[in-house]
């Protein structure tokens, strides 16, 4: 599955490209909205992990405009259930991510994303 | 019934090759079969999983079918654990362990892989995955370390927070209990350091289809596959561990007081057998 909460974690491990290399750009994405129970003292917790601007980025890209470009300083429920809706209830179903660096495409399938190299991309 | 016994495995070729053949393609072959047998968690597991704070993002590094994926059961959200694996087909089921109609997020990748933000999670769990590890036998003694076994430590060490982050790796030993009722070939009763290599074998019941009057048992069909392990001996997985370390400038001991320059290190926080597995438990420490 990869949701937004994955997505903000994985980064390129082809060989060499070390830099640039998060986050990956989302390509020909099919999503599907799923609804997951709210656990506001988890979203409290995870915040601090994030990586902020690629989470909005990113969400944005999918068609989401519910965050603010900055991180609020007032944690209030409404923002941490558009949070809660962009982590874990937008599901990228089929489709690919890019490196934005190296390109490499990690294709996503029935909602498993493909993270394995070739050989020769190993470091 | 007698205790079964097990075949020595020697690895003649490149490992990559010999696990393909012996590991990841036969648990793809074996999926559905293997995780049918394979839905109690281990106690030492579900206790560290219980005890970790809520908000916590962690890593199951080989989750096969995915079963520490939805624990704590007692407070199901609190906590969230990601599944890696190898096997496609394993993930596939992973991906709704625990049954209803929640999904779990899983990733299809190599444990020796690193395609995370470095110590972006507040936990990792591997548990029986490290001991699929080969190294080629001609490699090993160049190299004096298990390199694969290696390199899937140092990964997690990577994988969790340099500040608090915490492992639980859970590996089969050499030591077998009673329950578990196998025993190596040609095996002696002799203090082994170094464990052993060996091929366990997997017997696929195929279930009968309707219509072909095959019942479970009668089936003419029960292909054998067999699956690479390396049995841990004792300290081996806690040697592992501080050579993973070393390989990350990091100390292993307790978190000390005060430093006279900035420390990063590693405390061994349970060094432990259960049921026929070694376990050890980390925790990340850095002084700034």
């Amino acid at each position: 599955m990869v949701r937004l909460i994955t997505h903000n974690l994985l980064a390129c491990h082809v060989k060499g490209c070390t830099s640039n290399n998060f986050p990956l750009e989302f390509k020909d994405a099919k999503l599907e909205l799923r609804e997951a129970e709210y656990n506001s003292e988890f979203i409290r917790g995870f915040l601090p992990k994030i990586e902020w601007k690629a989470l909005v980025d990113t969400a944005r890209q999918l068609g989401d405009t519910s965050l603010p470009l900055e991180q609020p300083e007032m944690l209030d429920d409404e923002f941490l259930k558009n949070l809660h809706h962009v982590l874990l209830e937008i599901h990228i179903e089929e489709g690919s991510m890019i490196c934005p660096n190296c390109k490499h495409d990690y294709p996503i399938s029935n909602g498993i994303p493909n993270m394995l190299l070739a050989e020769h991309e190993i470091g | 019934m007698a205790p079964r016994t097990l075949e020595i495995a020697t690895i003649d070729e490149d490992a990559e090759i010999y696990e393909d053949k012996t590991v990841h393609a036969v648990y793809d072959a074996i999926a559905s079969h293997f995780s049918s047998t394979r839905y109690k968690p281990w106690p030492v597991i579900a206790a560290f999983l219980s005890a970790l704070p809520t908000g916590w993002i962690g890593l199951d590094s080989g989750t096969g079918n995915g079963k520490y994926l939805p624990l704590p059961l007692d407070r199901p959200g609190d906590i969230w654990t990601i599944g890696l694996d190898r096997s496609r087909n394993l993930l596939a089921i992973a991906r709704t362990a625990g049954g209803g109609e929640l999904i779990r997020e899983v990733v299809w990748g190599n444990v020796l892989d690193d395609g995370w933000r470095t110590g972006v999670f507040d936990y990792a769990i591997s548990v029986a995955t490290i001991h699929h590890l080969a190294t080629q036998q001609r490699r090993m003694i160049a190299v004096q370390v298990r390199e694969n076994e290696f390199c899937a430590t140092l990964r997690l060490l990577q994988a969790v927070s340099p500040d608090h982050g915490r492992i639980l790796i859970y590996v089969w030993a050499i030591e077998q209990d009673e329950l578990s009722k196998r025993k190596v070939l040609g095996e002696q009763e002799v203090l082994v350091t170094t464990g052993k290599d060996v091929m366990v074998p997997w017997v696929l019941t195929i279930p009968a289809t309707p219509g072909t009057g095959l019942s479970p048992g009668e089936s003419e069909n029960r292909p054998v596959y067999n699956r690479y392990y390396h049995m841990f001996a004792k300290g081996e997985l806690a040697g592992l561990v501080v050579d993973a370390a070393a390989g990350l400038g990091l100390q292993v001991s307790v978190k000390p007081d005060k430093t006279e320059q900035p420390l990063r290190g590693v405390e061994i926080l349970q060094d432990g057998w259960e049921r026929s597995n070694y376990y050890v438990e980390l925790r990340r420490w850095t002084i700034l």
